[in-house]
């Protein structure tokens, strides 16, 4: 049910993003660019955090299906990293004129994408469950103290080609409130996808393990 | 156990936040005019267009104006391509080239459109 939901709200967020969103002064119809771009790295940050926050759990409880959770939404993060910096990317060459000049937003965003990238190597390096568990755990906690740096300060401190946050240092907001109401409803539904797929894939992983913890008890009878 | 963690957590802390420091010109890849000139390397250079004048080259050899950087100062840029459509209206304008004798050779310009997020044909806010 909740799977259908979501997929009805993706296509009329989508839908809504061509339909409603109007052309911007100077950006034209590239703005919509932005209403992928935008909720792609919001919930690549919320996903880390909520990475973070399990792995905290499971430090304190050493219950597995925390670590679980934690490296799902650590990989799910990379992911809508990884597609934030691409649209980004496709973005930079429409409205400066280059993919790729290593401006502190795009360092900023690359180097995010080595920190969570080195948590991959670690998940895979190490075989027993609760040693990788308590690596992971502990890896997932201060990769997440470099984000609000990596983030929100290190670009707001140099000057750079991308636009100004929406949430910037004078707090006005210089956007439609059509637009805004539009991208407020993106990083919504993309935090919605993102938590299905979470979900999903959580289910999936609890159910191997079963399987695995079934197999362990037939050889040993 | 728990001041060792607490400790090895605040070391942890403090040498990230000392990288970031000191990788600080790492972090941007813009320098000023003086730096590109001094370095006569391979720069990006943040400015602001003078004047928001645009200039042609004769026989199609490109464009030639005048950036300011955040310093202050002026330098005169001649850039071989096709001038970029938004340019007067852009809000800086990033040459990427080398400081050479009198004049800023330019290989690629980049622009930053303004952060508005308008609709189109609000009429343009000064």
């Amino acid at each position: 049910m909740m799977n259908w939901l979501t997929c009805m709200l993706v296509i009329g967020m989508t839908g809504a993003v061509f339909f409603w969103v109007p052309p911007a002064e100077g950006l034209g119809s590239l703005v919509r660019i932005a209403y992928f771009h935008i909720p792609m790295a919001w919930v690549s940050v919320l996903a880390f955090l909520v990475s973070a926050y399990y792995a905290s759990c499971y430090l304190r409880s050493r219950e597995l299906r925390y670590d679980i959770r934690s490296a799902i939404s650590a990989r799910l993060g990379i992911l809508f990293c990884f597609l934030a910096t691409v649209s980004g990317a496709v973005f930079a060459k429409l409205t400066w004129g280059t993919y790729w000049n290593w401006d502190p937003r795009q360092t900023t965003i690359f180097l995010l994408l080595l920190i969570y990238g080195a948590y991959l190597v670690l998940r895979i390096s190490v075989r027993q469950d609760r040693e990788r568990a308590k690596l992971s755990a502990v890896y997932a906690l201060l990769a997440f103290v470099t984000v609000p740096f990596l983030v929100f300060v290190v670009p707001r401190t140099f000057p750079t080609l991308h636009p100004e946050p929406v949430l910037n240092a004078s707090g006005k907001m210089e956007m439609e409130p059509v637009m805004v109401t539009i991208l407020l409803a993106a990083v919504a539904v993309s935090t919605l996808v993102y938590w299905r797929i979470l979900l999903h894939l959580e289910k999936k992983a609890n159910a191997s393990v079963t399987k695995h913890a079934d197999c362990m008890k037939e050889e040993n009878v | 156990m728990k001041k060792r963690h607490g400790i090895s957590l605040l070391l942890i802390t403090a040498f990230a936040v000392f990288s970031v420091f000191s990788f600080q010109k790492s972090l941007t890849p813009y320098v000023s005019l003086a730096q590109a000139r001094e370095s006569g390397m391979n720069v990006q250079v943040k400015g602001i267009l003078v004047d928001k004048q645009v200039q042609g080259l004769a026989d199609n050899k490109g464009i030639a104006f005048r950036l300011r950087d955040a310093a202050g100062e002026e330098v005169q840029v001649l850039y071989p391509g096709t001038k970029p459509d938004n340019m007067e209206h852009a809000q800086e304008v990033v040459v990427i080239g080398r400081y050479a004798e009198r004049c800023f050779q330019a290989d690629k310009l980049l622009v930053k459109c303004p952060s508005k997020y308008e609709r189109q044909g609000k009429g343009a806010s000064s």
